[in-house]
């Protein structure tokens, strides 16, 4: 790129452009650069003062501005795992012991944060909606079952207990509950790493 | 800068429309004649309401070049370096025709939603 046409003030403008964007890909710079050069050459006679000349810059604006245009459809920087991405993730878990309405409060928080994809946030809403709570229900129940005994008391001593029919959760059941268990946990767990 | 409160939220918008459209601004004024990117820049920052920073409107260039609206030929100028001349592709013009034609039915509904809730 020869410069030797420009005015020194328009010089040390594409020097700031050239510094602000030198993250930008090689060849998208470089294409603005050449553009930016062309420009400030129409615009600018070389024998222009140094008002005329930061006139023009003033109405070119500021580099920094025009780098941030060139860069949105490059990449979307998607927001960082914070404390509010780990709060979602706790209530979609727990959330359900607090009134029942924390889980809503976490599927809330996860369709708010831009730290997962839309693909994400329906795995964690729609994989075991609730969370924990479908496995504290029947793990309440099983429980449940397995001490339902029918006790009669004799005076204020004696008991006499017949067990009732259910003897507590079968070996199947077992698989199922601990299976109802993990899904949420496993979801949890794959929405902490997703976040970014 | 702008005030604290709603008004960023409201630039932002009045900014988004503004970049929805000058692109297809840049289109219409290639409609009839080539130009070169400075030309360009001059007559879209003639309309105030259009553009508030020059430097901005090359990266949209840029843009309308790799998409293959428009393209581009080098001719030599007669001071300083060569020229970008800029022109329409079919592809452009037909983009154009779908925005001109989209542009007056979106003008017609706002222009009538506005005039329901005219503050005057």
């Amino acid at each position: 790129m020869s410069t030797s046409t420009l005015h020194p003030v328009a010089t040390a403008y594409l020097q700031q452009v050239r510094r602000e964007g030198r993250d930008l890909p090689g060849d998208r710079l470089a294409e603005l650069l050449i553009d930016l050069e062309e420009h400030l050459s129409a615009a600018i006679p070389a024998d222009a003062s140094e008002a005329d000349a930061r006139e023009v810059l003033g109405r070119l604006g500021d580099p920094r501005e025009i780098i941030e245009a060139e860069r949105p459809e490059l990449i979307v920087p998607a927001e960082r795992r914070g404390p509010r991405e780990w709060a979602a993730i706790f209530l979609l878990l727990f959330g359900f012991i607090a009134v029942g309405v924390g889980w809503v409060v976490g599927v809330v928080l996860l369709w708010g944060s831009r730290a997962w994809t839309t693909r994400d946030k329906l795995i964690g809403t729609l994989v075991l909606p609730g969370g924990l709570l479908p496995t504290g229900l029947l793990l309440l129940l099983a429980l449940g079952r397995a001490h339902k005994e029918i006790c009669t008391r004799y005076g204020t001593s004696v008991a006499h207990c017949t067990h009732g029919s259910s003897s507590g959760p079968s070996t199947l059941g077992s698989i199922a509950l601990i299976l109802l268990a993990l899904t949420p946990i496993v979801t949890a767990a794959y929405l902490a790493r997703r976040a970014r | 800068m702008v005030a604290k409160g709603k008004a960023p939220k409201r630039d932002a918008a009045i900014s988004q429309l503004r970049r929805g459209v000058i692109e297809f601004c840049v289109l219409a004024l290639l409609a009839d004649e080539e130009r070169y990117g400075f030309e360009l820049v001059q007559k879209l920052a003639g309309e105030d309401a259009l553009v508030t920073t020059e430097g901005t409107l090359y990266p949209l260039l840029g843009r309308l070049r790799r998409e293959g609206t428009v393209e581009t030929t080098w001719r030599e100028s007669p001071a300083g370096p060569p020229r970008r001349y800029y022109r329409l592709t079919p592809a452009g013009r037909k983009s154009l025709a779908a925005f001109v034609d989209e542009w007056s039915r979106f003008r017609g509904s706002v222009d009538a939603i506005l005039k329901i809730g005219d503050p005057q």
